[in-house]
């Protein structure tokens, strides 16, 4: 049996607010991490997703429960350069330029030749000379993943990677996580953007109100939560230029006997349906609603 | 579920890490390059101290103690200047903390009073800056006095704004947020008059002055060129009350930055 990646068991973490009351950000997380897997982390803002990464860094101490990354603290691991991170509220300096802020860093880790590397594979290399005050939000984000790979992690964790993108520059950013996959990292990642979820993680992990409510083989979180959808094609005479001819979809509704369908195609449901049913509460006042949660979900899978 | 364990090129460089030091030369090179591009920085630790030179006595050649009016006033200054760059420089790391640069470097095997550490040699750099330009400015208008007036009070301006490293420090783990490095440097303005460092004070000023920080540094600093006779035949302040208020006010500013640091711990 192999050390795993990561081990967490009933990882709490309560918050005192300024008022004095006592907030549950995290609530009893047990999950274990293999080396190779990618990991999608799922869940509304809110759901405690950088907490739990805080926690699994070392940045942050849980109020009750247990960490292990490769057999030993968060800390070690992160001093070891086993783990690196992309976090949500790590920051750059403004006055650096993108290589000067990568050499900084490597400079720290003791990795001097790694930054060209660590360039190279964040795509940085047209804007090495900019200032991280010129550079585009999504630039930001890419200079924070080199920062991570700095290190060259068997573990990245990273928390919204791609905030602050637009969807080009998303695609190019998960492209170069497959590559990064390919190579034998083990990948963790926080989103709140259903697509990126179902389309590069193995495994979903579902969390919401600080709680894990789903786990899974990303198919199988879809799947079990989310029912199925029945897809089908109408005959070509029946399509007008504005889409299917509305007699004709009656004629279906009044009988499903076959009417001449070509195509019939039975399709998953989109995760976002599993996330809806599972994440969206609106006893929970707290969470975002289903309904703001919808916008953002086809936001994201726009 | 399709997991790639195949090793790549990566894998074999992996080995490296587990020997690797953190080289902070490397990063407080970088820093300092930083801080020196910083214009508006450079202007407060500078340029304004060299103006304020001209306005309070550049080229005085009325004889002063060992020295002159001129190298009186270029000491002070240069001190000013000094105390400047230490406060605002190690201050920075405040800014730096709440931009999330901390955790960034959290994620380095650096531990944090490595980090001080690093800001600290980074402000002690900076600080040679404005005392090398003064006394070359200084020097080429007409500042005069014997050669241990200009070494020995370069090297004591230079090693006692280490004094204001602590309370740029103390300053930015006591008043939490972007402003406090502002509000240290502010200050510094403020405990330059009271430490008679800009205009020669006398009476009750000069009294409540000698309590000050910036006194006991600046008399130090100056006191190759007056033995300790203060500025308008003021009195005379001995070697030991400079020292003592240098010392009380180390002690205090590192208490404060101790006690700062402990209640920003519990904070978290």
């Amino acid at each position: 049996m192999t050390t795993p990646a990561l081990r967490a068991i009933g990882l709490t973490k309560h918050f005192r607010t300024p008022g004095g009351e006592t907030v549950t950000a995290v609530d009893g997380v047990d999950l274990t991490i293999h080396s190779g897997e990618i990991v999608a982390f799922l869940g509304p803002n809110g759901a405690g997703k950088t907490t739990t990464v805080d926690m699994l860094l070392g940045l942050t101490t849980p109020t009750s429960g247990t960490i292990e990354v490769y057999g030993t603290t968060p800390h070690r691991a992160v001093v070891e350069g086993r783990v690196s991170a992309v976090m949500q509220t790590g920051g750059l300096l403004p006055d650096f330029t993108v290589r000067e802020t990568i050499r900084a860093i490597a400079a720290l880790h003791g990795r001097p030749e790694r930054v060209d590397v660590a360039i190279e594979r964040a795509g940085l290399g047209p804007i090495a000379g900019r200032q991280v005050q010129a550079c585009s939000g999504g630039e930001q984000q890419r200079l924070k993943f080199a920062l991570a790979l700095v290190p060259d992690p068997d573990l990245v964790i990273l928390d919204e990677p791609t905030t602050g993108m637009d969807v080009g520059a998303r695609h190019e950013f998960w492209d170069t996580m497959r590559a990064d996959a390919a190579d034998g990292r083990t990948i963790v990642f926080a989103t709140h953007y259903l697509a990126e979820a179902d389309a590069f993680a193995d495994r979903t992990v579902l969390m919401a109100r600080g709680r894990i409510v789903a786990d899974g083989p990303t198919p199988e979180v879809r799947a079990a939560y989310g029912g199925q959808t029945i897809t089908f094609r109408p005959p070509a005479g029946r399509m007008g230029p504005h889409g299917v001819d509305p007699a004709w979809l009656d004629e279906v509704r009044r009988a499903v006997a076959p009417l001449g369908i070509t195509d019939l195609e039975v399709a998953s449901a989109s995760l976002e349906a599993a996330f809806l049913a599972l994440t969206g509460g609106p006893t929970q006042a707290h969470t975002t609603s289903p309904a703001e949660s919808r916008t953002e979900a086809q936001e994201a899978l726009r | 579920m399709s997991t790639l364990t195949t090793p790549g090129p990566d894998a074999e460089t992996r080995a490296v890490r587990r020997t690797s030091r953190p080289m902070p030369l490397v990063y407080a090179g970088l820093d300092l390059k930083r801080q020196l591009r910083d214009k508006m920085g450079m202007f407060f630790i500078v340029a304004l101290p060299a103006f304020l030179f001209f306005v309070f006595g550049m080229g005085d050649d009325e004889a002063y103690g060992s020295a002159n009016v001129a190298m009186y006033v270029m000491v002070s200054m240069a001190a000013y200047g000094a105390v400047t760059a230490t406060t605002t420089v190690v201050g920075a790391a405040a800014t730096e903390q709440t931009m999330g640069w901390g955790r960034q470097v959290a994620l380095t095997p650096l531990a944090p009073l490595g980090f001080v550490a690093i800001k600290t040699a980074v402000a002690m750099l900076v600080a040679v800056v404005p005392v090398t330009i003064i006394y070359v400015i200084g020097a080429a208008t007409g500042s005069s006095g014997n050669a241990v007036d200009w070494l020995a009070s370069a090297a004591i301006v230079w090693a006692g704004s280490a004094l204001f490293a602590v309370y740029g420090l103390a300053m930015c783990l006591v008043f939490k947020g972007e402003n406090s490095s502002s509000i240290a440097a502010g200050l510094i303005v403020i405990m330059s008059f009271l430490g008679n460092v800009f205009t020669p004070m006398d009476g009750f000023m000069l009294e409540f002055g000698r309590f000050t920080p910036l006194y006991g540094y600046a008399g130090l600093a100056r006191y190759p060129i007056t033995e300790g006779y203060v500025a308008m035949g003021a009195g005379h302040d001995s070697v030991w009350l400079l020292l003592a208020n240098v010392c009380a006010w180390t002690v205090i500013f590192a208490a404060l930055a101790v006690w700062g640091l402990r209640r920003r711990q519990e904070r978290v």
